[in-house]
């Protein structure tokens, strides 16, 4: 069950906590690609081997504060980017539940919502607008998202045209000028040229400094060094270490990347 | 930026962000339509037409049976046919793509996943509306005045607009597990066309053929109350309260279905995503 709330509340419970994660539990095909047929369909229950399936995150609970700002650590398959999506709000979990009681600026794959067709100033419109933002709202941010991702002269372009550089400074600069107090992040700052980077970082720590929460997911040491206090370090789809960054990032240190083999994960 | 007193997306209620959404989507597959062709609209008539055109000399012309096919004149009978098939079959077909098509949008931004066939069925239904006049000019042309029986026009589109939505409420999710699905639905699509009361009038079925009991089973078919609503506009006898009720039960027990289906595999839908 999600409860992801919407109502005009914005309190935080009982608990004081904004994002509230509690039994969380998700399971995937082993096999993803492998599509069922019709012929699986008529072929009897029997003979329609059962795909095996194993865990992505399974028992993972945490609270999160208001102003907090979390890295998450772990290996490639380990489970950070299926929790980004579930606090996110576009995967619903197999087991226990997720409540984010405030608004949510994804940063997950930001150029989703674009139209290749439409151009840019409507892709704003667009993508703003399918985040929650009135029309008024976005009139009123329009100058400031065009000005953070240094377009000039291309905001009536097919966005197709656009530079696939072009194309992520538009899409970061119209979620992070969404307005909400959760920001959530992965890995998009690993594109763009090292200035536009550099801009993105400003900006996130322009954020935090006004007290957004953030949920930041990265292979980068510096970066959770720099932006988060507090870390969650997932193994396997289960929660192993929740504390200060730098304690999470020592005990992620010593598992895997201090001189020894790493052992092999288990996905 | 100054502005976190404003009211945020997350204080509207869930309606008006479902509202503002939907109408946004809408307005997005639209304007895709009409910037990227730059026969916007025509297209969205065109198959329509030519059908009509194509029936009328196969049924009027070559077979000479456009006087017992349906109501006068023929051409305008089979256009307030064709249209809101139109919107019927492109919208199911849509639906059925539609998380394909789509992925990037639903991985990235959390919506209420039914938006994204509603959508569909908004979008097509305005353009069904659109092309209506085409049918008005036909209308003019041949002399077929409206009656007061158009009062039932908007009862009809509402009962489409349902058994449409339930419909692809059905086919959406589906589609992501069973791929074949797709073109299963094209070919059912097109032998629902000539099961419906499209190119004629139902009195025209038979009640039984060889011992099968056609009428009875095809009377099922809640398109053909929807049609009888539609055509009542330009002749009243047309209008048959028994289809119109099997047309509004059936749509209804249709929703309810897609409902059921959809929030059932949706979990699983977005895990292929």
């Amino acid at each position: 069950m999600v409860a992801v709330d919407s109502t005009p509340v914005v309190g935080t419970g009982g608990s004081g906590h904004v994002i509230e994660v509690s039994g969380l539990g998700i399971r995937f095909k082993r096999n993803k690609r492998a599509r069922r047929s019709f012929k699986d369909l008529f072929a009897g229950r029997r003979r329609r081997a059962r795909p095996d399936e194993f865990w992505a995150l399974r028992n993972v609970s945490f609270g999160i504060r208001r102003g907090e700002a979390i890295g998450v650590v772990g290996r490639n398959g380990q489970g950070k980017s299926t929790l980004l999506k579930l606090i996110a709000g576009v995967l619903i979990p197999d087991e226990g539940s997720v409540q984010v009681r405030d608004g949510v600026a994804p940063l997950i794959e930001i150029t989703g919502g674009f139209v290749d067709d439409l151009s840019v100033r409507d892709n704003v419109y667009l993508t703003a607008g399918l985040h929650g933002m009135t029309k008024r709202q976005i009139d009123a941010k329009f100058d400031d998202i065009v000005s953070f991702a240094d377009i000039p002269g291309f905001l009536d372009t097919p966005y197709k045209h656009l530079s696939s550089g072009m194309k992520v400074r538009v899409a970061f600069s119209v979620i992070t000028q969404l307005d909400e107090p959760i920001l959530i992040v992965d890995e998009v700052l690993a594109v763009g040229d090292k200035a536009f980077r550099e801009k993105c970082y400003a900006r996130i720590e322009q954020l935090l400094a006004e007290g957004r929460t953030l949920f930041f997911v990265s292979h980068s040491e510096r970066d959770l060094r720099r932006f988060c206090t507090r870390g969650l370090y997932l193994k396997k789809g289960e929660l192993v270490m929740d504390g200060p960054i730098e304690d999470v990032i020592d005990r992620y240190n010593a598992d895997y990347n201090m001189g020894s083999t790493p052992p092999r994960a288990g996905a | 930026m100054t502005s976190l007193t404003e009211v945020r997306p997350a204080q509207r209620t869930a309606f008006a962000r479902y509202r503002h959404s939907l109408w946004l989507l809408t307005k997005r597959d639209l304007s895709v339509r009409y910037t990227t062709n730059a026969l916007g609209y025509v297209w969205s008539v065109l198959d329509p037409l030519l059908m009509s055109l194509i029936y009328f000399f196969v049924f009027v012309v070559v077979f000479k049976r456009g006087d017992r096919a349906g109501e006068d004149p023929y051409i305008v009978y089979l256009m307030a046919g064709l249209l809101p098939w139109t919107w019927f079959n492109s919208a199911i077909t849509d639906a059925s793509r539609v998380f394909a098509k789509e992925s990037k949008l639903v991985r990235s931004v959390s919506l209420p996943q039914t938006l994204w066939v509603a959508r569909i069925v908004l979008s097509k239904g305005i353009e069904y509306i659109a092309s209506l006049a085409v049918l008005a000019v036909f209308a003019i042309l041949y002399h077929a005045p409206l009656t007061a029986d158009v009062a039932w026009f908007p009862v009809g589109l509402l009962l489409q607009a349902v058994l449409v939505y339930g419909l692809g409420l059905i086919v959406a999710p589906l589609t992501v597990f069973y791929k074949d699905l797709e073109r299963a639905i094209r070919l059912l699509l097109r032998l629902l066309f000539y099961a419906s009361a499209v190119l004629y009038s139902p009195t025209q079925w038979p009640d039984h053929v060889h011992g099968i009991p056609v009428r009875p089973i095809l009377q099922l078919n809640p398109l053909t109350g929807i049609m009888s609503l539609y055509r009542s506009a330009f002749w009243p006898q047309e209008f048959n309260a028994f289809h119109v009720i099997v047309s509004a039960v059936g749509s209804l027990v249709i929703l309810g279905i897609g409902f059921l289906v959809f929030r059932r595999s949706v979990p699983a839908v977005l895990k292929e995503m």
